[in-house]
């Protein structure tokens, strides 16, 4: 999997002290792909919906996403920017 | 895309907004004041105050004046009255657009602030509200229809309550012009503050207040009027409170959306939109996994908060949103007081807010999203 680009996401968590991006992908997320992401953090999958959800949180990031988008939402905290780097490196080399 | 976050900006635009802005920009300007043309056709301005006096149920109209929106009005508003060292009475349901500015104005560092509590879904006592005040209280600010909860307040007999006191009442009606009947004059206004961009229909950078004859304000900002330019000093206290280039397309815009919502009827507007929020209460009621902030039948206004067990709001947005097209809105919608009374926690709630656009269709395919979530 590629990250083709890292784009400011319009939901605004700044106020919050948190910094959301969007990743924009090379295909689109496949169920298994996104069980990679389960080393990251807690995680949720709603496999139920119309478009199955997905959240990997920790205490410094948020991933959530849908299966079959070709991208997915990172929020990470103020303090620890620093992430972004790791989990665009998890994503290249494990999805 | 289904669009559900009116009470941020409502969209779509009646297609009459759409072409009076337009036209404003591609016409020759219209005078502000400053133009030869004066007089030879009715004023946008005086047109748009008179609209807006029918809406506020404001009949000295003239003393109804633009800005940029409701934000703008109430720094103006707080900003120029003589409040030195006076006691302000508000609510824990306001927007931080009122919030903000009482405790960030220089001009009130000497004032004292009450806030007066709500209920779990919203409402102020209006008894309670009286009970603080004192002496030296010479305002009272109460958010007409809450951006939170729909809560609609009893802003009559606030107003009554403020009347028998002597005390001035500020209506923040920016939830509710356009969707709601109001009556400024009955129900004893002294400043009504709203926005052009919400349920008036109009573009984002507009608004205004009400300020009742005999209560003047100290403009905070001071300019170019295009009227007597060789009056630098305004020593007889005649102040002018346009400086500047005035946003004309804009209110061209809300003169349009304003004069729409009088010909369809604000009622009629209201009904339509209050049958989309029973039909939407209904169904939200069968569904155990969510806590609406609010009933059917004491949260007037057009939108409802809720959360959904084991979500955070802004999960249920990403999903409503990227999973069935659904715009909403999450979080604490700038009315960081409110939540804790609510029970609403740190992280805020969903909000649903309709339009007279929205569909009955629009709410059911929300409903069968939302039974999908209640029911993984």
């Amino acid at each position: 999997m590629q990250i083709l680009a890292r784009e400011e996401s319009r939901e605004r968590c700044a106020e919050a002290g948190w910094y959301a991006y969007d990743l924009m992908l090379s295909e689109p997320l496949s169920e298994t792909g996104i069980r990679q992401l389960k080393p990251l953090g807690s995680f949720v999958y709603l496999g139920m919906l119309k478009k199955p959800f997905f959240k990997v949180e920790n205490h410094y990031f948020i991933l959530k996403g849908i299966l079959g988008d070709d991208f997915f939402r990172v929020a990470v905290h103020g303090d620890h920017r620093e992430e972004l780097e790791r989990i665009s490196t998890f994503v290249i080399e494990k999805l | 895309m289904i669009y559900l976050n009116n009470a941020a900006t409502s969209y779509p635009k009646p297609q009459c907004v759409l072409e009076a802005h337009a036209a404003a920009l591609c016409h020759p300007p219209a005078a502000q004041f400053r133009s030869a043309e004066q007089g030879s056709r009715e004023d946008l301005w005086d047109a748009c105050q008179k609209m807006m006096g029918r809406i506020l149920g404001i009949a000295n109209h003239e003393r109804i004046r633009f800005t940029s929106g409701a934000t703008q009005s109430i720094n103006a508003v707080l900003a120029g009255l003589d409040l030195e060292n006076g006691h302000i009475i508000t609510t824990v349901t306001e927007h931080n657009s009122v919030l903000r500015p009482l405790y960030n104005l220089p001009q009130l560092s000497g004032c004292e602030i009450s806030l007066a509590a709500c209920g779990n879904h919203g409402r102020v006592n209006p008894a309670d509200l009286e009970a603080l005040i004192r002496n030296n209280t010479r305002l009272i600010i109460v958010n007409h229809c809450s951006n939170v909860t729909g809560m609609v307040q009893d802003v009559r007999a606030i107003g009554a309550i403020a009347r028998h006191h002597g005390i001035l009442m500020m209506i923040d009606v920016s939830q509710s012009a356009g969707c709601l009947s109001l009556a400024g004059d009955e129900w004893q206004a002294d400043i009504m503050i709203f926005t052009g961009h919400k349920s008036l229909l109009g573009v984002q950078g507009t608004g205004g207040y009400y300020v009742r004859k005999g209560i003047e304000l100290r403009p905070y900002i001071f300019g170019g009027t295009g009227r007597d330019s060789t009056e630098i000093i305004y020593t007889k206290g005649n102040y002018e409170y346009d400086a500047g280039t005035q946003n004309m397309p804009g209110l061209a815009a809300l003169k349009a959306g304003g004069e729409y919502l009088l010909e369809q009827g604000i009622e009629q507007v209201y009904r339509h939109e209050r049958m989309l929020m029973e039909r939407l209460y209904s169904a939200l009621r069968g569904m155990i996994s969510i806590t609406v902030y609010g009933t059917v039948k004491t949260n007037m206004g057009p939108l409802l908060s809720f959360n959904i067990k084991g979500l955070e709001p802004s999960d249920t947005a990403y999903i409503l949103q990227n999973g069935y097209g659904i715009t909403v809105r999450t979080g604490l919608h700038c009315a960081p007081l409110i939540h804790s009374y609510l029970g609403s926690g740190e992280k805020g709630t969903v909000r649903i807010s309709v339009s007279g656009f929205n569909t009955i269709e629009d709410i059911d395919t929300l409903v069968d999203a939302l039974s999908q979530l209640d029911r993984r």
